[in-house]
């Protein structure tokens, strides 16, 4: 048994796998047996016995949360009968169709702490984007962890290149069904509290901090009910010639920010394991926006006078990994007894990896010290020369006389073992039948699907959204013309970083996500998400063949090969999807382990989660276009062909339908439709795009209809649709590649040019009376009063 | 010093109907409740200082009225349920009002912390402390007490 800590680590060289295992348990450090292994071997070949900062310094470096070992390890993949082996998952896949695209617009991919791409006329600037989740905090603690994930998620942007400025914040959330009635294990939180507690916690962080939080989603599923997932996004201007940085040996290691303090130990490990049901809140804290803030201003200043030759976050892992990063080439020299500390209690190994919020470490020439410590005094900034990167490739870590860490960076950053997972294709029996129409009118369904929780308004979240600030919410998340239509994408004009009023570039931001494809078939989800998002951003006329995406992923246990399977399977897809429609992933987050275990031992593991994030130029902000119906007597048009199949729609959640096929996505055809809408609606001939998701073409005509204040008379005969294809499919089916488009009615001939050959019918036409009728030839569909399916839709959430 | 700030009860409507929301959503059958913010001002003022800074820096006059003498709701067989971080919690609010009695006062307070206030008018006591942890307090950031007033 391991009585004390001094124990085990005088004797750590002798120790069985058994005990390292116990070891490894008592101190939080969730490193598996082969790494464990690996450390006593380096330790034995040193002929030494490490100290505890060396070992928390190594389960840092060598965590899930800061390696990516799950999605950058080696995979054997079975799929019937056959095996197809990967050495390296991520860079197969998501890398290389960046790889092979090669976009010269992509300034800065896969480096740094997010990708950086063109932004407006005259190359000046950078358009910095990254994501990030902080799912096991939010289940913990859902306030301070999703403030948490906000500053998180910030400090990337401010961290990227020499400092970019954020103008723009996104959230996604995934909960359990508010009104679900599955009993809860002991001591977890309830969705609807989870949910109130992070919706708080992102909208202070975002509206005190002074950064517009303008786009994003909510789903629900109960496979979320003890893991909810809270994906957050930042999008930051930085000036070309600021991108490049490089640690210069000689330079001054300097903390700027927050204090150090015990809060937040071992987040980074924490991330790495299963949440159990005795898991406390010692990783997560309460944000301070004001504190970042002041590190904000500060940074932007010094960044545009050089003082400082590189920047980097203090994410998880804190000093340890903020400095071991940066000093990745140069080795680091650090004196922990230097830092500024919340607490005196603490020890100095706590010092090297609290992830105390806030705090950014930055490279400074000693000869620019003083104009930077200038700048943090008038900003009221608190901040630390910690020490130096000397150039000799050590890490070395003192606190007084004591050494509480002395390791080779090569070690550190290149010494973790991996080892293949088995990964197979789980087996899901489709059904492709046609669906059974239930004893309920089209117009029945229809209302029940607006109220649905994933198709219903977010306004209630939404609205508490500084969206504005900063001044360059040029689309908003609500649009039409009574400011509460679910709008595809934001398009923000970020003047405030650019400060230029002449150029009136912007840029267009959205999402892509479907997890109820995935439980059925995780390629095609990954696809349609990549598809979504391309129209989203299409549905606002941005440039989409300058798309550039993230990858998020969350999964459960990697452990279990099924998942690994799905995983492999939304990574192919990703790559194919980002091939054919050109859009390269810049960055990228996967968080592993999202699975709950109660006091029972019963599992609770999430579906596979694949938000894609995209973003893409808008080349003149006055162009762009909402989603609402805007004039009486305007043509209307169902651009793409609807396709057989109920799988992952909201409809098969709702009802039983029988029917579970998902149609295989024509990405070639996608693309082709869509390059000619663009020109369409870049000419100004379309005055509303609506993308068909969630709940169907019926509730994307619903959406247009009633954020317009206008009817529509719709017959849906001429639509483009594949043969047999049911009412209830061609109404509320979801299959991807469908949007529908106003066109100025002066202006149909000119847009028919531009869809010639292409599977774009006129559908029907926007009516004053404020009915929304459709037919299928002659039989009619439904009839529904606008106001009525509005109050349906506007159902508060939280 | 424990300051106590009111909406005042004709703009009060809302929070309170929402507040009820919350406990009905979570099983509690409550007849009437009110809300109220409270600062615990750690410093040696004169009664006279901590009531300007009541007054001045931490109510809005037209909406708010302030209170020094903490747990008149004016409720009739009510609970009072008081909820604050736990000391080791940083308390964001509670270090930003800190520089701010500072301002007002010319000297800055030992500490500040920031809580709430809940006046519950129900039946039983033993469900109002089921219905705040379910959905007013995480037990792992907050501390909280629940008395008779």
């Amino acid at each position: 048994m391991l009585k004390t800590m001094s124990d085990p680590l005088s004797g750590f060289t002798s120790l069985s796998d058994r005990q390292l295992a116990e070891l490894d348990r008592t101190c939080g450090w969730s490193l598996n047996a082969l790494e464990l292994a690996e450390v006593r071997r380096q330790f034995k070949k040193m002929g030494r016995q490490p100290s505890r900062g060396e070992l928390e310094t190594i389960a840092q470096t060598w965590s899930e949360h800061c390696k990516h070992k799950t999605f950058s390890g080696p995979v054997a993949f079975k799929s019937g009968g056959k095996v197809k082996k990967y050495k390296n998952l991520f860079k197969e896949t998501i890398v290389k169709a960046t790889r092979t695209l090669n976009r010269k617009w992509c300034l800065s991919v896969f480096t740094d702490n997010a990708g950086i791409v063109e932004f407006g006329k005259g190359g000046k600037w950078g358009l910095a984007f990254k994501a990030e989740t902080h799912n096991h905090p939010c289940a913990v603690e859902p306030y301070g962890g999703a403030e948490t994930g906000v500053g998180g998620v910030i400090r990337d942007i401010l961290g990227v290149g020499l400092g970019a400025k954020p103008v723009l914040n996104t959230d996604n959330f995934c909960f359990g069904y508010l009104d679900s009635r599955k009993k809860l294990p002991r001591n977890s939180h309830s969705p609807e509290r989870i949910m109130r507690g992070v919706v708080e916690g992102v909208r202070d962080y975002g509206n005190r901090i002074g950064i517009p939080t303008a786009s994003g989603g909510i789903y629900f599923d109960d496979g979320y009910l003890l893991n909810p997932l809270v994906y957050v996004g930042c999008a930051g201007l930085i000036p070309v010639d600021k991108i490049e940085k490089k640690v210069v040996p000689g330079d001054l290691i300097v903390s700027i920010g927050g204090r150090t303090g015990r809060d937040g130990i071992h987040g980074a490990t924490f991330s790495s394991a299963n949440i159990e049901e005795d898991t406390s809140a010692s990783a997560v804290q309460i944000g301070h926006a004001v504190n970042e803030k002041k590190t904000l201003d500060v940074l932007m200043r010094a960044r545009d006078l050089g003082l400082y030759n590189a920047v980097t976050d203090c994410g998880a892992g804190g000093f340890s990994s903020a400095i071991g990063e940066l000093g990745s080439e140069t080795g680091a020299r650090v004196r922990l007894e230097d830092a500024l500390l919340k607490d005196t209690r603490i020890e100095p190994w706590e010092i090297w990896v609290s992830e105390s919020q806030e705090r950014m470490i930055l490279s400074v020439p000693k000869a620019k010290l003083k104009k930077l410590e200038a700048i943090l005094e008038a900003e009221s900034c608190e901040y630390c020369v910690l020490g130096a990167f000397p150039g000799n490739g050590r890490l070395l870590v003192t606190h007084g006389e004591e050494k509480v860490a002395d390791l080779p960076m090569a070690f550190l950053h290149g010494g973790v073992p991996n080892f293949e997972k088995p990964a197979s294709r789980r087996k899901v029996r489709i059904f492709s039948a046609t669906p059974v129409r239930p004893a309920k009118t089209y117009g029945g369904i229809l209302k029940e699907l607006l109220a649905h929780p994933n198709v219903c308004s977010r306004h209630s979240v939404i609205t508490q959204y500084d969206h504005e600030v900063q001044g360059g919410t040029v689309i908003k998340p609500l649009q039409g013309k009574y400011g509460d239509g679910p709008g595809d994408a934001t398009v923000i004009w970020p003047q405030a970083a650019t400060l230029d009023l002449h150029d009136l570039s912007g840029f267009a931001v959205t999402h892509g996500f479907n997890p109820a494809a995935g439980k059925i078939d995780p390629y095609q989800m990954a696809l349609q998400a990549v598809d979504e998002a391309v129209r989203n951003l299409l549905c606002v006329g941005a440039e989409i063949s300058r798309t550039a995406i993230l990858d998020n992923f969350c999964a459960a246990s990697p452990r279990d090969p099924e998942v690994m399977g799905d995983l492999v399977l939304a990574a192919e897809g990703c790559h194919d999807a980002a091939m054919a429609y050109g859009a390269p992933f810049i960055s990228g987050k996967d968080s592993f382990y999202n699975q709950a275990k109660d006091a029972d031992g019963k599992e609770y593991p999430i579906p596979l989660s694949l938000l894609i994030s995209a973003t893409a130029p808008v080349e003149d902000i006055r162009k762009a276009i909402t989603m609402n119906f805007k004039e009486a007597g305007n043509p209307l048009y169902l651009a793409g062909t609807s396709c057989r199949g109920l799988g992952g729609s909201v409809y098969a959640d709702m009802m039983v339908a029988g029917n579970n096929y998902i149609a295989p996505l024509d990405m070639k055809a996608a693309v082709r439709l869509y390059t000619a809408l663009l020109k369409a609606i870049k000419s100004g001939c379309v005055a509303a795009a609506h993308d068909v998701s969630q709940g169907g073409l019926a509730v994307t005509l619903s959406e247009m209809a009633f954020s317009g204040g206008f009817g529509a008379e719709i017959d849906l005969s001429s639509a483009a649709k594949e043969k047999d294809l049911s009412a209830l499919e061609l109404l509320f089916g979801e299959s991807p590649s469908r949007l529908v488009l106003e066109v100025v009615k002066d202006r149909e001939a000119e847009f028919l040019k531009f869809v010639e050959g292409l599977p774009v019918p006129e559908i029907g036409f926007v009516s004053e009376e404020p009915v929304l009728e459709a037919a299928d030839g002659g039989e009619r569909l439904f009839k529904e009063d606008i106001g009525g399916l509005k109050a349906r839709w506007k159902r508060e959430l939280i | 010093m424990i300051i106590e700030i009111w909406t005042k009860e004709k703009y009060a409507k809302n929070e309170e109907a929402a507040f009820l929301g919350r406990l009905a959503h979570a099983g509690l059958d409550v007849k009437a409740a009110r809300l109220s913010r409270l600062y615990r001002v750690d410093a040696g003022f004169s009664e006279e200082t901590f009531s300007r800074i009541a007054s001045e820096l931490l109510t809005d006059n037209i909406t708010e009225h302030c209170s020094l003498k903490p747990g008149k709701a004016g409720l009739k067989n009510a609970y009072r349920v008081e909820v604050w971080l736990k000391d080791s919690v940083t308390d964001v609010v509670g270090e930003s009002v800190k520089e701010a009695v500072a301002d007002v006062a010319g000297e800055l307070p030992e500490a500040v912390r920031f809580g709430h206030a809940y006046y519950v008018q129900c039946a039983s006591e033993l469900k109002l402390r089921q219905a705040v942890s379910k959905t007013l307090v995480n037990e792992v950031v907050n501390k909280f007490r629940i008395e008779k007033c």
